[in-house]
């Protein structure tokens, strides 16, 4: 792993190197190097396995994160690279011509975070939302509370109690300070 | 409904020609991972219905609902998290932020109902197949809160700085500590019931998070009127009760208190407050006593606009306040602050004026409109052994004030303590730090009957006390003082087993040959205070009721049968500062009302 992570530390200017486990090191790579590391990597380096692909959202730092897990099932190891796109601009150059079923997580990356990744088949289609008419909502401006209370709400039979003015009611309802 | 409505599921069947995906495997468990996140499961009996888990959720999946058999009281509401499953998103953030641990997911995902109303149901509540199922998502234990486990520590002087002063311990919270410990609060409001002032405590604590001290100030004053005061030597019972201690250290509700008070300064108060210009209603209210009930009483009263005049046998304001606790733990300029605000609003104090003595009750009766008593608990009680009438054994309570008065009172080389209360302990320190004054040493012994871990002192006095070099000897039970050629030479103690009988009446029981000595040339009795109601003549006290055990019967108002008497403080509840704080307030509203409406 050391020799692989030193390699590429060269070629791809990674940084950020976190051992995680003696099997599991993450680095962080710029966005246009990003695709050609991974490519490396699965080619010269016999990571032929694509994990999983995700996103986070730094909305302080106006940064999306993109984190693509690759293994290497002949050495049972695992390097997670992480790469951060412009929150207001986000475009990633599509993997599914490495690993097809990649094509999949960028179209639930689109839906769920609205990041772009042009060319990649389908990616416009409704992934797990049916007719979704708002902000993306993994992102987190998306207020997830305000959405269910205006969406799902009132439901009959539904009801709750704040501890406070509940056990007031039921210790001292007739405190004359109250 | 819109027509996007109508026309999404229709969607669906864009998908019926493509390759199924899924399989059919009705013959085969396919149970959730170790930690896959199920259906929930709530032990009712560790939850204490503090509402986190429904603050939390960002989908309201849950609700607080009263439970049959749970019953509300102090640190429990009584409510405990119903789950509507057409919500829930399983994302496990209700157990992540669980004050107690109590809710979890088990790691059963599949059930089938034909009733969509089954999928809302109250976890450990309603039984389900699952409750037992040990496998799920449980709250990682130790160090994965969303809280701070931990107190912001107190800064306080060390041992050595202050065992020979009388200078305040405690410094008080810096604005970064306190906005730290504010954090911590996760405002589920459990501790308002315990309050005796149902004081608005997650309100103030958001307050200092938000950095909004005249808002947090304005909180304390709707319930407490000697802020300063409380937030140093309250009892703060709400803490025990804290959601956050039960799994780690409970929020420091008194030292956040205190630090919004300390933070305000006394010229800012009446805007603040807004307590300028407050209409005269024309009406007299006496007030005897200045402590606690007395002070609150006549601050609310005066906010009403009545005229308040408190009668104080004492040169100085407070009553067991200065009187009864030293200094070091609460100084006398900050009881001048809360109370010189109150004396702002118009409230008058007469001092070295004893009612029953100087005045009598019934002419404050004929002078006032009404009158509030609350004239605390002065009177020292003795054990009675054999030897107490020696002119070197004294009343704590008695030293006390003569060591706030200043005047100079008898320190003995060795001493010995009979108690295990907080006033043992606040007498027990302050002879220290004159013994060390005098004669450069301490040798004082504190004894209870009470064991070690039943001691009715707080913890810290305890710990603080040894620290300052005094012995704490708990679980004896003084027997006689030996006195040889007119000296005491010490205290004769047997083992106390236990105190209380099976119906829980005082009637300690003790192992006569499990026996000790303290050598002592001065005993200190400091077992409790009663109280002195001889001011009350016997024409004014045939109007009222005394209950059995010998206390003054009063309603919720604090009203007694003597109906424009109203009486509160440590002669009615307590005995500590915040209970009196309440009584004087209700007192108030019920004085209001009585001369209003003349009930």
């Amino acid at each position: 792993m050391n020799d692989i992570i030193q390699d590429i530390t060269t070629r791809f200017s990674v940084t950020d190197i976190i051992n995680k486990r003696e099997n599991l090191t993450f680095v962080t790579c710029r966005k246009e190097n990003t695709i050609s590391l991974i490519t490396h990597l699965r080619d010269r380096e016999k990571f032929t396995h694509l994990v999983l692909l995700t996103a986070v959202d730094w909305i302080e730092d106006n940064l999306f994160q993109l984190t693509y897990i690759l293994n290497n099932p002949t050495k049972k190891i695992d390097i997670a690279i992480r790469t951060m796109i412009p929150r207001d601009n986000p475009v990633m150059e599509s993997a599914h011509r490495l690993w097809e079923q990649v094509a999949t997580y960028q179209r639930e990356l689109k839906e769920m975070f609205g990041i772009e990744f042009p060319d990649s088949p389908r990616l416009n289609e409704p992934f797990i939302l049916e007719g979704w008419n708002e902000i993306p909502p993994y992102r987190r401006d998306f207020d997830t509370k305000k959405y269910s209370t205006e969406t799902y709400f009132p439901r009959i039979g539904r009801g709750t109690n704040d501890p406070e003015e509940y056990m007031k009611s039921k210790l001292y309802p007739n405190d004359p300070t109250k | 409904m819109a027509l996007k409505d109508i026309l999404t599921p229709f969607t669906a069947w864009t998908n019926v020609f493509k390759p199924v995906v899924t399989i059919k495997d009705p013959f085969n468990d396919r149970p959730g991972a170790e930690r896959y996140r199920g259906f929930h499961f709530n032990d009712t009996s560790k939850c204490i219905g503090c509402g986190s888990c429904e603050a939390i959720c960002e989908n309201e999946a849950i609700d607080l609902v009263p439970v049959e058999g749970i019953e509300t009281k102090d640190g429990d509401s009584g409510l405990r998290p119903r789950v509507d499953y057409g919500r829930c998103c399983w994302c496990a953030l209700c157990v992540d932020v669980c004050t107690t641990a109590s809710l979890r997911l088990t790691n059963e995902y599949t059930w089938v109902t034909e009733n969509p109303e089954d999928l809302r149901y109250t976890p450990g509540v309603d039984v389900k197949p699952w409750d037992n199922n040990e496998l799920g998502w449980k709250k990682p234990e130790p160090n994965y809160h969303f809280f701070g486990q931990k107190r912001v520590s107190m800064p306080e002087l060390h041992p050595e700085q202050r065992d020979k002063s009388f200078i305040e311990i405690v410094k008080g919270y810096s604005k970064e500590q306190a906005i730290l410990e504010a954090d911590r609060c996760v405002e589920c409001g459990i501790c308002i019931a315990t309050c005796p002032a149902h004081m608005g405590i997650p309100d103030y604590i958001r307050a200092i998070r938000e950095d909004n001290i005249e808002e947090g100030f304005k909180i304390l004053y709707d319930t407490n009127p000697l802020p300063e005061i409380c937030g140093r030597i309250c009892t703060h019972k709400c803490e025990t009760v804290c959601s956050v201690g039960n799994l780690g250290e409970a929020l420091s509700i008194r030292w956040l208190k205190r630090y919004i008070a300390d933070q305000v300064e006394s010229e800012d108060y009446k805007r603040i407050l807004q307590s300028d210009g407050i209409a005269n209603n024309g009406k007299k209210v006496a007030v005897v006593g200045s402590g606690p009930a007395g002070l609150s009483a006549a601050h609310y009263l005066a906010l009403m606009g009545y005229s308040v005049t408190i009668y104080e046998q004492f040169s100085q304001s407070g009553g067991m306040m200065r009187y009864g606790i030293p200094e070091y733990r609460l100084p006398y300029d900050q009881i001048d602050k809360d109370v010189n605000y109150i004396l702002s609003l118009g409230v008058k104090i007469i001092y070295n004026t004893n009612v029953g003595k100087d005045i009598s009750l019934s002419e404050l009766k004929s002078k006032y409109d009404a009158v509030f008593a609350g004239t605390g608990l002065h009177l020292g009680r003795s054990t009675r052994i054999p030897g107490t009438d020696h002119k070197h054994v004294y009343q704590s309570i008695d030293l006390l004030n003569k060591i706030t008065e200043g005047k100079e009172i008898h320190v003995a080389e060795n001493i010995v303590v009979i108690g295990g209360g907080n006033v043992a302990m606040d007498i027990t320190r302050s002879l220290a730090r004159l013994q060390n004054i005098k004669y450069g040493k301490v040798s004082i012994i504190a004894t209870s009957l009470e064991d070690e871990n039943s001691m009715p002192a707080d913890r810290e006095e305890v710990v603080e006390a040894r620290e300052e070099m005094a012995t704490i000897n708990p679980g004896w039970g003084p027997k006689e003082i030996l006195i040889e050629d007119g000296n005491i030479k010490g205290l004769r103690v047997v083992k106390c087993l236990s105190i209380f009988d099976e119906e829980g009446r005082f009637n300690p029981k003790f192992d006569e040959s499990n026996t000790n000595f303290f050598k002592a040339d001065m005993i200190v009795e400091s077992i409790g205070q009663g109280m002195d109601i001889e001011y009350i003549s016997e024409d004014i006290k045939k109007d009222l009721e005394i209950n059995n055990r010998g206390r003054i019967v009063v309603d919720e108002l604090f009203q007694s049968g003597a109906k424009w008497l109203f009486i509160g403080g440590d002669i009615i509840q307590g005995p500590d500062v915040i209970h009196g704080i309440a009584n004087g307030h209700k007192a108030a509203v019920g004085i209001d009302k009585y001369l209003n409406t003349n009930i």
